[in-house]
């Protein structure tokens, strides 16, 4: 029975979500721009506001005030559908992730898997962007990305069913509640794991070393190439959120979540994911692109095996326990 | 031979991951280390000892010897002088900043080292006239010395 009050409680905690999510991604989007200029000894944005804090919102105006150009001949329906597929499950991904011990907005049972479920939907997005353009390089880009993410999936996904073993239960809250006293990067077993995953991750979110969905220097954008003004930004608050729920999967499955001393467990979660985004930045600026034939290879022949065989050591573990 | 493969790809593997470390300690090294840019129209670079900038006069250095004149390849600049007591007085210098090349041969030639290039290079202007440049101004670069900033 749905009574007013859970509506408002549900309405307000929606709203929380969303304006958390635009909040997260201009600071992520200023954050990327100081870290490579400092990377390259620039300064990057210093203009508008204390060191161009204020540079991705002078952004967003920018943008919500450019026009909307469509081309031509794309596909009317596909085209201006995709940046909404792009958004939308990463949006919906934020219901079953823990940012405190009561602070989540539906602890599901089935936690992970509802999150690996819903942000494999974020490809029909980059797919029917690339589609519906009508355009070379955003249909290349567009089929680069399904092949990369659907590959990627695998070593991603059979690093996560490690972690579920391990703990017992693919509810979040649950995996975060059995690190409290070791995190689970610190277990030998799932030292690899972790590793798989971050690298799978990077691959998930189409960032370098493997963003060859986008590559400027060949594919000029990829997908998003045709899209301009709001929808353009769809897609570049879309992949900044992506690269947020990446990070905080991976504090809650090897991190320890909110677990950590004194500091209150939101702001210890925030404090870890916010760190592994600085590791995924910090590694986009300083790897080349991979070629698509390498990168699929190393899926496969790598990736894919290392995480059965360390499956294989998590479950012998599991039955001598 | 399986077994030379294996020890092979592991080796490859665990150089790979080294290489891969040591490029992101060279991209921390930098992260945390100087910034190398300026922020432009607040903080300037001077320019080098041998930029050629605007060309510029010390007048009383100048013998009125034409040498200038004739080397300059774009005709730019335009010199008179009148004589008294069997002495020449320079007139006028004036200088077409619009047809200047920056060759700096008129720096060369000049015996007295009279006219040089100075290290201006912010050198665009709203209106054409301000590129007729008169040498003999006391004041000829004062507005471009200290370009404000819109």
């Amino acid at each position: 029975m749905l009574t007013a009050l859970t509506f408002i409680f549900m309405l307000t905690a929606a709203f929380a979500v969303l304006g958390f999510i635009a909040v997260s991604a201009m600071f992520l989007i200023w954050w990327e721009r100081k870290v490579s200029a400092h990377i390259q000894s620039r300064f990057g944005p210093m203009r508008v506001g204390w060191h161009g804090v204020l540079q991705s919102i002078a952004d967003a105006v920018k943008l919500l005030l450019k026009e909307d150009i469509r081309p031509a001949r794309a596909d009317k329906l596909i085209w201006w559908l995709a940046p909404f597929f792009a958004v939308v499950p990463s949006v919906m991904v934020f219901v079953a992730i823990p940012f405190g011990r009561t602070l989540v907005p539906r602890d599901l049972n089935i936690g992970i898997l509802y999150i690996m479920a819903i942000s494999s939907v974020c490809v029909i997005g980059v797919f029917m962007a690339g589609w519906g353009s009508n355009n070379k390089y955003s249909l290349l880009g567009g089929m680069r990305a399904g092949a990369q993410i659907i590959s990627y999936e695998l070593p991603l996904v059979l690093s996560i069913i490690a972690v579920v073993m391990r703990a017992g239960t693919p509810s979040m809250q649950k995996i975060v509640a059995s690190q409290g006293s070791c995190w689970n990067i610190f277990h030998p077993d799932m030292m690899l794991v972790s590793v798989i995953y971050m690298i799978s991750a990077t691959a998930e979110v189409n960032r370098t070393p493997f963003d060859i969905p986008e590559a400027e220097s060949e594919l000029v954008a990829g997908f998003h190439t045709e899209y301009s003004g709001m929808k353009f930004a769809m897609f570049f608050v879309g992949e900044y959120t992506n690269l947020f729920i990446v990070a905080a999967i991976a504090t809650t499955l090897f991190l320890g979540g909110w677990h950590g001393p004194i500091l209150p467990p939101v702001v210890w979660f925030l404090i870890k994911t916010y760190a592994l985004v600085f590791v995924w930045m910090w590694v986009r600026w300083t790897f080349p692109r991979v070629r698509v034939d390498q990168l699929m290879a190393f899926a496969w022949k790598v990736l894919t095996p290392a995480a059965l065989v360390n499956l294989a050591i998590v479950g012998w573990l599991l039955l001598k326990r | 031979m399986v077994i030379t493969k294996t020890i092979k790809g592991a080796k490859g593997i665990i150089t790979g991951a080294w290489s891969l470390l040591k490029g992101l300690f060279v991209t921390i090294k930098y992260f945390f280390g100087p910034t190398t840019t300026v922020q432009y129209p607040a903080q300037k670079l001077p320019m080098t000892e041998r930029f050629r900038g605007l060309v510029d006069l010390h007048p009383e250095k100048c013998i009125t010897c034409y040498q200038c004149v004739k080397i300059c390849p774009t005709a730019c600049l335009a010199v008179t002088h009148k004589e008294a007591d069997k002495k020449k007085i320079l007139e006028t210098f004036r200088y077409n900043m619009e047809l200047c090349c920056f060759c700096g041969l008129c720096q060369q030639v000049c015996p007295t080292n009279a006219i040089y290039m100075n290290k201006i290079y912010e050198i665009s202007v709203y209106d054409r006239k301000k590129l007729y440049i008169n040498l003999l101004n006391p004041e000829r670069y004062s507005e471009w010395i200290n370009p404000t900033v819109k």
